[in-house]
Formats: structure tokens, C-alpha cells, sequence
């Protein structure tokens, strides 16, 4: 019973770690920008949802509320920060530096506004329901797990079928090709933000609901999609949701073999595994340079 | 050239001015509080009684010249504190500095016995830091008599006698271990399993699973900043109904207010805020007025940290000697008791402040006493 327990926890878990680093590899993939502050979008959807809802204006315009914050927030250090840089011709690293600064800046912000400690979103949903003798599992673990197969069934179909889909993919292989037929990158790139910032969204809710919030957590969710996009392959959207998956599936199930201070350690002793065995990642494509 | 030494007077005038304000009468001390990161909380809480200290002795002129504080933030954790520490004694050049958290203490206090700079922990409470040298003082009891205290109250009051404790891989930590074992195995409980969280972890549904299964009578948390309150939050919300037990650090407001906290067994340094001596009348009566809310031990802590400071100086100064940390030592020992918040009280030969223990409980988002013990008796 205790691995059922612990595959439907990890599995929820799992769900929003897919769901914020699908995120990111969404935008890393298709711009190679190193978006470092797509920890600060998950803060500032998270902050903006706790703050619509404590004031008392409900769910679904907490949800607005923070959709529109995390679109926002991504258009805006694009269009301001890396749009910039790279019309400089900005290193790799002159943007990962700009954007890291980008999340510390927000982290302090965020603290200055909301303060400092931890805060929490109160719901009934994530109260535990005893499903038969020792198996709990909340409301907001089907949610996660939902919000998960629903938000990468549009991202597929739309990734696959549409054309600014078709754009977005075709701005990963080689963005000259894509200028060449036309197609503006930035405009391609600006999408690629948007929809990276929305998957973030539904994370960030759950979590101020399951695991609290504080400013400073913006790193530890950063770290995990880092993670994820590693292990999944670079720029590959269904390995990082496989890897997510697998991350929190991993994390969780660790603590029937070992020592529960050691189950952060597994997530990244499998990053290590994947860059020695397979350094392209589980859906990645070798590329030698 | 002339535009060169315009800049050249402006810069020459600015150094005298700057020389001219700080004037040898002028005090300042450190203090290396947690001002970002998961514990960033405490820091807003130390420092509100810290300020207030400072408030109160520069408007007595206790001093010959106004005190100050220069806060580094150590983030909780002992390496930026070093640094913050290395700074304060370096370039700043404090005789005295307010350190918190146990790993924060005993990573800054080599330095502080090395330079003769006191180092005063309001906040820490591993009881290693009892042997940290002359030049490290406590102003709180230390967490051994925390567990001491709860344990045999609980195995008494409640027949609870198997225990789960998790708790944070750090000094801190390990020392709630030690003291646990030791004290249930002689209190007749029993110590069933213990599982450390590293200090950056956040989810703790899998340790909700195994605490179930492990079917405890009570479970001990020993963590601290937004980590503790997420383990509380995370252990209700996954079906573990026992008996959640925990130390003084869980009693911030933050934690206070989170509704899963009702009912949580949590220990604390008694402090009699009815006292009628005018430190302490004064203290709790402008603490309310400026924050708006009770005090806390946290709050009397740093404020007697700092007013313990301005009690030393000012007996220095009366002497015509110098304020540096070698003379504060001194001083304190000579003095050996102070009227501080809470009343009339002695450090022991250890450098650490003896207060009786007080076992509360979380209603309503507050707490209430549920029997005090009195360790000194």
C-alpha cells in the first residue's frame, strides 16, 4: 500500500514538475534563450492567485489574474531584456546573466509586496481523502494530474496542427529558414513566451494550495526544470514531460530504499546518470558539433 | 584642472565632513539576521526588537552618542554569514554582533573569538552552542531543555510514547535527534523512526505516507523557516492526524496564522510579559503600540541582546574605559546579573541565559500555556 501511496504522490508531484518545465524547454528550445526567470513567472502567477483570492474576488479571476501576470511578465523581459541583448549580438551567457538578475530582482519585489514568510492558498481541495485503509490522495492530486494530460493534449495538437505550431518547431531547427520563408522569429519567439508562461500557471497555482509559497522558492523550481529539460533532451517538449514525470515519480518512490533526506539527491543523481549514459536526453537528438 | 580641483575639495570636504559624524562616542553593532531567502520570516522578527532596543537606549542617551545596527543578511545559512561576519569585524568593526540559527552561530563564532568580538545569539537554539567559546553568549535556553521539558509532560499528561521524528540534516537537526533519544529512552517513550529533509525541500507528501505507516502516537518537527510550516501543512493535508509536537522556533507568526498549526505541542522560553519591572512594562507596552501585536520570546531576545549591550557600554563609559568586546566580556562577568525583559536575570558560567521552559499549545492562532518548567529550581 505504501507504493501505491507513494506512485500517486510522485505522480502528482511529477504532474507539475512536467508542467513547469515543459515551460521552459518550450521557450529554451524554440529561442535558446535561457529564460533563468521562469522561476519568477512561477512566483508571480502563484503571488498573483494568492493575493485575487485572499482579497476575495474567487477563483476564477484568481486564475485570470494570474494567467495574464505570467503572460505579461514573459512579453515584457523578452521584449525588453532579451530582445535587446541579442540585437547586440549578447552571448549565451550575457542573457542567462540578465535573466538571473531578472529573478532575483522579482524575488525581492515579490517579498517587499507580500512580505517575506511563508503564505499559503486555504482549500478544502487540498485536504486528503482516505480512498481505502492507508491509500489518501487529495482532490488537487486528480487536478495536477488532469490540468497535466489536458495542458499537453492542447500543447500537441497545437505543436502538431497549427501553423504557428509548425513555426515554432521550425524556429528551434533553424531560425535563418525561417526568416527565409517569411515568418518573423520574433513574433515566433513572443508566442513561444506566451505559451511557456501559461504552462507555468496551473503549477503554480497547485502548489501555493499543496506546498505553500514563499519568494524565495522561485530557484528550487528553476533547478527541477532545469533538471527535466536535461534528462528529457534539450528543445524535446514530450521528453521533458517524461522526465518530469519521472523526476517526481523517482523523488517519491526513493523513500522506500532509502533514507528520506537522500530523495532530492535522486533527482539529480539521474540528471548525472543521463548526462554520462545519454547526454541528449531521453527524446533528444544527438547532435555532434 | 579647474574642474579637478573643484572634485578634489568636494571629495576633501565630504572626508572631513564624514570623519566629523563619526565621532568615537558614536556606537554601532552588528547583527547577521536572515533579511532574504525561505528564512527570510525570522529576520522581520528579530529585527523588530533589535530596532526597538535601539529606539528605547538612544532616547534614555544611555550612550554618549547614538547606537546603530548594521544588519548583514546571512540568509540563515553559515556561509553568507561568514562573509557578513568578516565584514562586520573587519570593516565595520563592531565590538558586538546579534547572531541567530545554530549553523549561522557556530560558523561565525571562530571568528568572533579570534578578534575578541562577542557574538549574542537571540534565535539559535542547538545546544552546541553552549561551547562556543567566552566571546559567545546566549540569550535563550537551548533546545535540549525545550525537549527535556515536552517529553516526559507529554508521556505523562497524554501516554504518548511512540514517537516519529523528522527533522532538518544540519547541526540543528542532529542535535533534536540526539536529545530526543536520549530523553525519550529515559522518560520511557520510544523513538520508533526518524527521517531527515534536506534543507531545501519542499514536498513532503512521500514523509506524510511513511509517518502514517510507521502509525506513531506523535510526531516531532524539527526544521525551521518556511520548510517547518510546509512539513505541518503537508503532514494535515495527507491524512496524518497525530499529535504534531514541535520547538520555540515554530511559534512566528507566519506559522501561528496557518490553521493546520491548532493543536500543535510547541515549547518556548517563559516569559512573564505581566511583570510588573519597568524594562519589561515599557517593552511589551511600546512593542504593542508600534507593531500592533504581542510580543514574542523572539522579540524579547533580540531586544535584550541589544539592551544588554547599551547596560555594558554605558558601565564601561561611567569607567572611562574603552567599548571593545574584551571589556564587554569583562564587564559581564563583573556585573554578572541584569534587569532585562522578563525581569532580574544571571548568565550561567557558560555564557548562556537561564529562563524557564513554558509547554504550550496553538489555539486560534495562539498560543496558551499549558505548564512551565523551571530548570534553574
Amino acid at each position: 500500500m505504501l507504493a501505491l501511496q507513494l506512485t500517486i504522490t510522485g505522480l502528482q508531484t511529477g504532474a507539475l514538475y512536467a508542467l513547469t518545465a515543459v515551460g521552459f524547454s518550450l521557450i529554451f528550445g524554440s529561442t535558446r534563450i535561457f529564460h533563468f526567470a521562469h522561476g519568477a513567472t512561477f512566483i508571480i502567477a502563484a503571488y498573483l492567485f494568492y493575493f485575487v483570492n485572499v482579497s476575495g474576488y474567487g477563483v476564477v479571476l484568481g486564475i485570470a489574474a494570474a494567467t495574464a501576470g505570467a503572460i505579461a511578465f514573459g512579453l515584457l523581459l523578452n521584449r525588453f531584456v532579451y530582445v535587446p541583448i541579442q540585437r547586440d549580438e549578447g552571448s549565451f551567457f550575457t542573457v542567462f546573466v540578465a535573466s538571473f538578475g531578472i529573478g532575483i530582482v522579482i524575488q525581492n519585489i515579490v517579498g517587499m509586496i507580500f512580505g517575506r514568510g511563508f503564505v499559503t492558498v486555504q482549500t478544502p481541495l487540498s485536504f486528503s481523502v482516505e480512498l481505502m485503509d492507508g491509500l489518501y490522495v487529495s482532490p488537487l492530486a486528480w487536478i495536477s494530474m488532469l490540468c497535466a494530460v489536458v495542458f499537453f493534449g492542447i500543447l500537441w495538437c497545437f505543436l502538431r496542427y497549427s501553423n504557428l505550431g509548425l513555426s515554432l518547431r521550425a524556429l528551434a531547427d533553424n531560425p535563418e529558414l525561417v526568416k527565409a520563408f517569411g515568418l518573423n522569429p520574433r513574433y515566433i519567439s513572443a508566442c513561444a513566451f506566451t505559451i511557456g508562461s501559461i504552462l507555468v500557471v496551473p503549477a503554480a497555482i497547485i502548489s501555493g494550495a499543496t506546498s505553500g509559497l514563499n519568494p524565495a522558492m522561485g530557484h528550487h523550481v528553476m533547478l527541477i526544470s532545469l533538471a527535466a529539460t536535461i534528462v528529457g533532451g534539450i528543445g524535446s517538449v514530450a521528453g521533458t514531460l517524461l522526465a518530469g514525470l519521472a523526476l517526481g515519480l523517482a523523488e517519491s518512490l526513493a523513500l522506500l530504499y532509502v533514507d528520506s533526506q537522500w530523495t532530492e539527491a535522486v533527482t539529480f543523481a539521474i540528471l548525472f546518470l543521463f548526462i554520462i549514459v545519454r547526454p541528449s536526453g531521453l527524446l533528444g537528438r544527438s547532435a555532434a558539433h | 584642472m579647474k574642474q579637478i580641483k573643484l572634485i578634489f575639495a568636494a571629495i576633501s570636504c565630504m572626508s572631513i565632513l564624514s570623519f566629523g559624524t563619526a565621532a568615537a562616542e558614536d556606537h554601532t553593532i552588528g547583527a547577521l539576521f536572515p533579511l532574504s531567502g525561505p528564512n527570510a520570516t525570522y529576520g522581520d522578527v528579530f529585527m523588530s526588537g533589535s530596532d526597538l532596543a535601539v529606539e528605547h537606549i538612544n532616547a534614555d542617551k544611555m550612550l554618549s552618542g547614538p547606537l546603530s545596527i548594521a544588519y548583514e543578511d546571512s540568509q540563515g545559512l553559515p556561509q553568507p554569514a561568514v562573509v557578513g561576519m568578516t565584514k562586520l569585524v573587519n570593516v565595520t568593526n563592531v565590538p558586538y554582533v546579534l547572531s541567530a540559527f545554530t549553523g549561522v552561530s557556530k560558523a561565525i563564532s571562530t571568528l568572533g573569538n579570534r578578534n575578541e568580538v562577542v557574538a549574542v545569539n537571540g534565535g539559535g537554539v542547538g545546544p552546541d552552542l553552549a561551547a562556543l567559546g567566552e566571546y559567545f553568549w546566549n540569550v535563550i535556553p537551548l533546545v535540549n531543555l525545550e525537549v527535556r521539558a515536552v517529553m516526559p509532560y507529554l508521556i505523562k499528561e497524554q501516554g504518548i510514547k511512540r514517537v516519529v521524528l523528522i527533522y532538518i540534516d544540519d547541526p540543528f537537526g542532529n542535535s533534536i535527534l540526539d536529545e530526543l533519544e536520549s530523553t525519550l529512552e529515559s522518560a520511557g517513550g520510544e523513538l520508533i523512526e526518524t527521517m531527515s529533509v534536506p534543507t531545501t525541500a519542499q514536498q513532503f507528501s512521500g514523509i506524510a505516507a511513511k509517518v502514517r505507516a510507521a502509525k506513531p502516537d506523535a510526531v516531532y518537527i524539527a526544521s525551521y523557516g518556511a520548510q517547518q510550516i510546509q512539513i505541518v501543512k503537508q503532514l494535515r493535508d495527507n491524512g496524518v492526524d497525530q499529535q504534531l509536537i514541535t520547538y520555540s522556533g515554530y511559534l512566528v507568526p507566519d506559522a501561528l496564522a496557518l490553521p493546520e498549526s491548532e493543536g500543535i505541542i510547541a515549547t518556548g522560553q517563559g516569559v512573564n510579559y505581566n511583570s510588573e519591572d519597568p524594562v519589561t512594562k515599557r517593552f511589551v507596552a511600546d512593542y504593542t503600540a508600534k507593531y500592533n501585536r504581542a510580543p514574542t520570546a523572539y522579540n524579547v531576545n533580540y531586544y535584550n541582546a541589544t539592551y544588554l549591550f547599551a547596560l555594558l557600554a554605558q558601565a564601561l563609559e561611567a569607567e572611562g574605559k574603552e567599548v571593545t568586546g574584551a571589556n564587554l566580556l569583562a564587564k559581564r562577568k563583573e556585573i554578572g546579573t541584569f534587569d532585562l525583559v522578563g525581569g532580574n536575570v544571571s548568565f550561567q558560567e557558560n555564557g548562556t541565559l537561564l529562563f524557564p521552559i513554558q509547554v504550550k499549545t496553538i489555539k486560534n492562532g495562539k498560543t496558551e500555556v499549558l505548564d512551565t518548567i523551571d530548570f534553574g529550581k
